[in-house]
């Protein structure tokens, strides 16, 4: 198992300490996977391809009935969950933070009338569910008709570690936690005894074997977020919960909290609608090839963070919903590490952005485009047929063993070192939303580790200067990253719908000479390595630099709305020389080329999709905000 | 050491669903108490929408099965009285020999007393109306069964609640888990009323009296 020592190793004490966050980290993980074991829908559907073949040594494959570690945890052996173990790897990068599993009943109502759409059913979010979940529908692009879905979280699951902020009474009576620690690991064992047949007796769960049991679709579905912090309920979805609180187990420093709330009526809401779906409709839906993909959709939505984290800001992911396959295929634990020096590089972003770049950018998506087409170029050189499906498909090993407990840790420097212009960010765009595990904060501190290597690169800001804003993580919670993430894989999209674009653009070597700036940081290194994995190496280049100016000209994009009124304006403004210019000056970074390019092949999308992109920057401030205020209640 | 003692809610319900409720009552108990290397086996019940948890081991299953029938057979012999199952949990000490032990101890750290209401009516009912009322097998009573299984299912719910709420609580008690291997990891015994007329009472009285008694104890 990975042991998690992050006690140093002076003494008993201190292993005695190890020992006993060890087991306070399994009991994490246990929970979870039991939890999600049972909530997770895929898991029937998980034996087809990809998913075993390349599962790493971890995690063998599900049809062994011999012991893994993982199972002598608790003595409780369970079954395989791909949506646990992604989670725990995630959750495993940050310190004991508290886990919040929300299972939401979707339910997409036949013939049901927007107009008359019950509030009452919708979450505290008004926005449509297709909104927040672009990526757990499965029938998206089959019925796009249907736009009405609603949402009500059924379960909420609240596990915690509760530490005694007072360490003496630890020192003082290391004996009595050294036999406590027996005691731990019994009372833990025994809760997840319970834990496990309560799930099993919830309402949530009679839902969960209907969908699970039987091939035929439903109505409704469910879906998990994991995150690390709490969306309050409204009263009146509180008045409707029912709590059970597990009785704490204590520690030597603190205590170990489970607790759920639940929707007592819940299956009564899931058996209602069943009968109105067209058999004919899901026989066909059922058989087609697509349907084992189309099935995990509802997993991949694991992530939560855009449902937390974005109430406003799913246009895009709705316009192409495609993209959701660009999302799936990507491995999901990308890592994000809660390290503050992704945030710090993020403001640093920022900052450079603000006092380097000219009033008049662009809208995201059009660098996008470009930047896609960089993607591609790359990944040209090496498969003749850069073939979106095939590109797909290769990709899902990595996937797979992105998600195996200990792969993310192995990240080795020296590697990233060697091979440092991989633009992880090829993997990015996509890992925002699988990485609902984690909270929103959590994601953006990711995503801006993924920029700070771009940023450093082409800012040059020293290090000591992004230093200063370290430790500040609300920092992160910007929403340019989210919106780059998210229109990065749409306008991937756009990039094969347009046949302009298909022209390699050169590849930017300056990306191989910066690795320092990526060395440094672990996630990193582990995107790299993962990428690798999946062999898409290729993809990589240059991808720092696109992410990069990306993110400059989203930073900018509050005075798009200024030029907004004339397009004339707008692609004065965006001039590929100025931009070019721009970049850089400041820099003396000889990426130039290829922001050139991604700002004339912008300068097209930019043209068509100007209102969006007003609009859009309008969903990210208030995200922004939203995160702000919620991350810094979190991390208080 | 202390044993705790966990009285569950009596259950009101029919013949026909004894062996159900019975099982899914003794599993879920034992699981909680099975903490040796268990793999869960999930076990969705037929007469009630309600999942409960066995260790999926096949001696426990038999051990379990066997009880219930001596149950039954004895419910049977005893129509409509209330009766109780005692499942127990002990540990094995040695110790001199004395008068009413072979020099081992059990203590039982651990009782639970399911407790049952077997209504031999509706099923004599329902048998009646079959051969005598030809106008109306009734709707009537088809509701009524449909009522009366909601809520023993809603019942049989709490129940399972009840133990799970126990096992939270009460955790001091448990003995260190032993190194075996197996997922039940304590010693158990399940208890019925004798065959005798006697009270339940009085069974466990004789149990204390007579060890290793073939029928009480397992």
């Amino acid at each position: 198992m990975t042991h998690k020592a992050m006690t140093s190793s002076h003494g008993n004490a201190h292993s005695e300490g190890a020992k006993m966050e060890q087991i306070i980290t399994e009991f994490f993980a246990k929970s979870l996977h039991i939890i999600l074991e049972s909530r997770a829908l895929f898991m029937s559907s998980r034996n087809s391809l990809g998913d075993q073949v390349v599962s790493s040594p971890s995690s063998s494959s599900s049809s062994t009935s011999s012991v893994r570690p993982r199972d002598k945890w608790f003595n409780l052996a369970l079954r395989e969950c791909p949506a646990a173990l992604e989670n725990i790897d995630l959750w495993r990068q940050s310190n004991l933070e508290p886990i919040v599993i929300d299972v939401v009943l979707v339910q997409r109502p036949v013939d049901w009338d927007p107009a008359s759409f019950s509030p009452k059913r919708v979450i505290s979010r008004s926005s449509s569910m297709k909104e927040r979940y672009p990526f757990s529908l499965n029938s998206n692009q089959e019925e796009l008709g249907i736009e009405t879905k609603s949402e009500n979280i059924i379960e909420r699951w609240v596990l915690q570690y509760e530490s005694r902020k007072t360490r003496d009474s630890n020192s003082n009576s290391r004996r009595s936690s050294n036999i406590s620690l027996h005691t731990l690991y019994k009372k833990s064992t025994l809760l997840l005894r319970s834990l496990y047949s309560t799930v099993r007796l919830l309402p949530a769960h009679k839902i969960f074997r209907e969908l699970n049991s039987s091939a035929q679709i439903h109505p409704f579905t469910l879906v998990h977020r994991v995150s690390s912090f709490v969306e309050p309920f409204t009263r009146k979805q509180e008045t409707k919960m029912l709590k059970f609180g597990f009785t704490p187990v204590d520690t030597a420093s603190g205590r170990l909290c489970l607790s759920v709330m639940y929707l007592p009526s819940a299956s009564d809401v899931s058996s209602e609608p069943t009968t109105p779906m067209s058999p004919q409709v899901i026989n066909d839906y059922v058989g087609s090839p697509l349907a084992d993909p189309l099935r995990r959709f509802p997993l991949t939505p694991v992530t939560g963070l855009q449902s937390y984290g974005s109430p406003s800001s799913l246009p895009f992911s709705r316009r192409h919903s495609w993209s959701y396959d660009h999302f799936r295929t990507s491995p999901p634990s990308i890592t994000c590490s809660p390290s503050p020096t992704y945030s710090e590089s993020q403001t640093s972003v920022s900052t450079a952005n603000s006092r380097h770049f000219p009033p008049a950018s662009l809208p995201p998506h059009p660098t996008d485009l470009s930047l896609i087409q960089k993607k591609n170029t790359g990944f040209g050189e090496c498969y003749p047929s850069p073939s979106y499906s095939m590109y797909n498909s290769g990709s899902l090993p990595s996937r797979t063993l992105l998600r195996t407990e200990s792969a993310p840790v192995r990240i080795l420097a020296s590697e990233v070192a060697n091979s440092p212009a991989y633009p992880n960010k090829h993997y990015l765009p996509p890992s925002p939303p699988l990485r609902g595990s984690r909270c929103a904060s959590k994601t953006d501190r990711c995503m801006s580790m993924q920029t700070s290597a771009t940023a450093e690169k082409l800012f040059s800001l020293g290090k000591d200067e992004s230093r200063k804003y370290s430790g500040v993580k609300t920092s992160a919670n910007s929403s340019p990253q989210i919106s780059f993430s998210r229109s990065t894989s749409r306008s991937y999209q756009d990039d094969f719908d347009d046949p302009d674009f298909s022209c390699p653009f050169d590849i930017d070597d300056d990306d191989m000479t910066d690795p320092g700036s990526r060395a440094e940081s672990f996630d990193h290194g582990h995107l790299a390595d993962a990428v690798e994995a999946g062999g898409y190496f290729p993809i990589r280049k240059s991808h720092d630099a696109s992410v990069g100016v990306l993110v400059h000209l989203l930073k900018k994009a509050p005075p798009l709305r200024q030029d907004l009124s004339t397009s004339e304006n707008l692609s004065q403004g965006l001039h590929p020389q100025i931009l070019k210019n721009n970049i850089e000056e400041p820099n003396q970074i000889p990426e130039a080329p290829m922001p050139v390019s991604m700002m004339s092949s912008g300068l097209i999308a930019t043209r068509k999709t100007t209102a969006d992109a007003l609009e859009e920057f309008h969903s990210y401030r208030e995200i922004k905000n939203l995160l702000l205020t919620r991350g810094s209640k979190n991390q208080m | 050491m202390n044993c705790e003692v966990c009285q569950l809610k009596e259950l009101e319900l029919e013949h026909f669903e004894m062996r159900e409720v019975l099982r899914c009552i003794l599993h879920t108990i034992v699981f909680h108490r099975a903490l040796g290397l268990v793999r869960p086996k999930d076990v969705d019940m037929e007469l009630f929408d309600i999942t409960y948890v066995q260790c999926g081991e096949v001696e426990l299953e038999k051990k379990i099965d066997e009880k219930i029938e001596q149950f039954v057979c004895w419910v049977e012999k005893h129509p409509n009285k209330k009766s109780q199952i005692c499942l127990s949990f002990y540990e094995v000490k040695n110790k001199q020999a004395s008068w009413f032990s072979n020099k081992v101890e059990r203590l039982y750290w651990e009782q639970w007393y399911i407790n049952l209401n077997v209504s031999q009516h509706p099923k004599a009912h329902s048998v009646k109306s079959h051969h005598s009322k030809v106008v109306d097998p009734g709707e009537g009573a088809l509701e009524d069964r449909t009522v009366r299984s909601a809520a023993l299912e809603a019942s049989l719910r709490d129940v399972l609640f009840q133990i799970i709420k126990f096992v939270n609580e009460k955790k001091d008690h448990v003995p260190p888990i032993p190194n075996i291997e197996g997922p039940v990891s304590f010693p158990y015994e399940i208890t019925i009323p004798s065959s005798s007329d006697s009270a339940f009472g009085m069974d466990m009285l004789k149990r204390m009296l007579q060890t290793g008694h073939p029928t009480m104890l397992s």
